[in-house]
């Protein structure tokens, strides 16, 4: 394994220490946001146990967050090891046959996975602001983006592991 | 009538339309780049990652898209739109999450510095990339 390789295996493995840092970020502020109350004030905060309408989209605004932050933080990763082609063209095929295996496939579709979420519900709270949609609407049409997620993510993600499976 | 909240805004106790008073004008970046960006990166994914396999965009792969003012167009403004949208998105969660003060002056500071260090390494490679890929044609 060459040093270049190496090097793209540490950042890779920082950005998923920011996933995991992000996602305890989220639980804790929830957390601290329910007070007492135990685990069902948390996954109410979480609006994962709607006792309230307005808590049923919650959930997303929290993925929302964090899908955004893996997504910059690889952002960074691929502008990086794209740049390794300005210095080396040998360098960026060395590193660039890490994606070629199966745990960076995997990744690969719950990346994609990721920007298809915080794409369709993006455009979402857009539509919900414009359109002052009510509660009820802003519900549907959230069921609407992880339907759309999933139906075009998965066909996604077999297209990604067909040639390692 | 019914006395529940007919809108989003009247529940969250708005009782004038349009949008809530956010802070600065970053939300507006982010909403104009986010449709951008819906357009470029779902495009990007599809045509270079799903179209293409992984095993198949080596550096000779980079070369011949580089060498087409269509992707360079493409590629240099979804960078651009991307790291604006991510930086302004980011903040935001700072602002959120930290209290004004030294911290949130300095992870500002570090954000700005990153993205602009970004922006300024994915347009050296775009043009490095595309001026060697010009040359071999």
């Amino acid at each position: 394994m060459s040093a270049a390789q190496v090097a793209f295996l540490v950042a890779f493995s920082l950005l998923l220490l920011i996933l995991v840092a992000a996602s305890a970020g989220i639980v804790l502020a929830s957390a601290r946001a329910s007070g007492p109350g135990g685990r069902r004030g948390m996954l109410r905060a979480l609006g994962l146990s709607p006792s309230l309408p307005a808590a049923s989209t919650r959930w997303a605004h929290y993925l929302h967050r964090l899908t955004g932050i893996g997504i910059f933080a690889f952002l960074a990763l691929h502008i990086a090891d794209v740049s390794l082609l300005a210095f080396s063209a040998s360098v960026y095929n060395r590193v660039h046959l890490l994606y070629d295996t199966p745990p960076l496939r995997v990744f690969e579709c719950a990346l994609v996975l990721a920007v298809l979420f915080h794409t369709f519900n993006g455009l979402r709270l857009i539509l919900t602001d414009l359109a002052d949609l009510d509660l009820r609407a802003s519900q549907r049409t959230l069921r609407a983006v992880v339907v759309v997620t999933l139906m075009l993510g998965l066909p996604a993600s077999v297209l990604i592991m067909a040639p390692v499976l | 009538m019914s006395t529940r909240p007919r809108t989003v805004g009247q529940a969250r106790g708005r009782s004038e339309p349009g949008p809530p008073a956010r802070a600065g004008r970053s939300w507006l970046l982010i909403r104009l780049t986010g449709v951008l960006l819906s357009v470029l990166v779902l495009g990007h994914l599809l045509a270079v990652h799903l179209l293409t396999d992984v095993a198949h965009t080596t550096s000779s792969f980079v070369l011949r898209r580089w060498s087409s003012g269509l992707w360079i167009g493409w590629d240099g403004t979804m960078l651009t739109a991307a790291l604006a949208h991510g930086a302004a998105g980011i903040w935001m969660v700072v602002r959120d999450h930290m209290r004004p003060g030294r911290g949130r002056a300095a992870a500002t500071a570090v954000l700005a510095v990153v993205s602009l260090a970004l922006a300024g390494l994915g347009w050296y490679t775009i043009v490095a990339v595309a001026q060697t890929a010009l040359a071999a044609r």
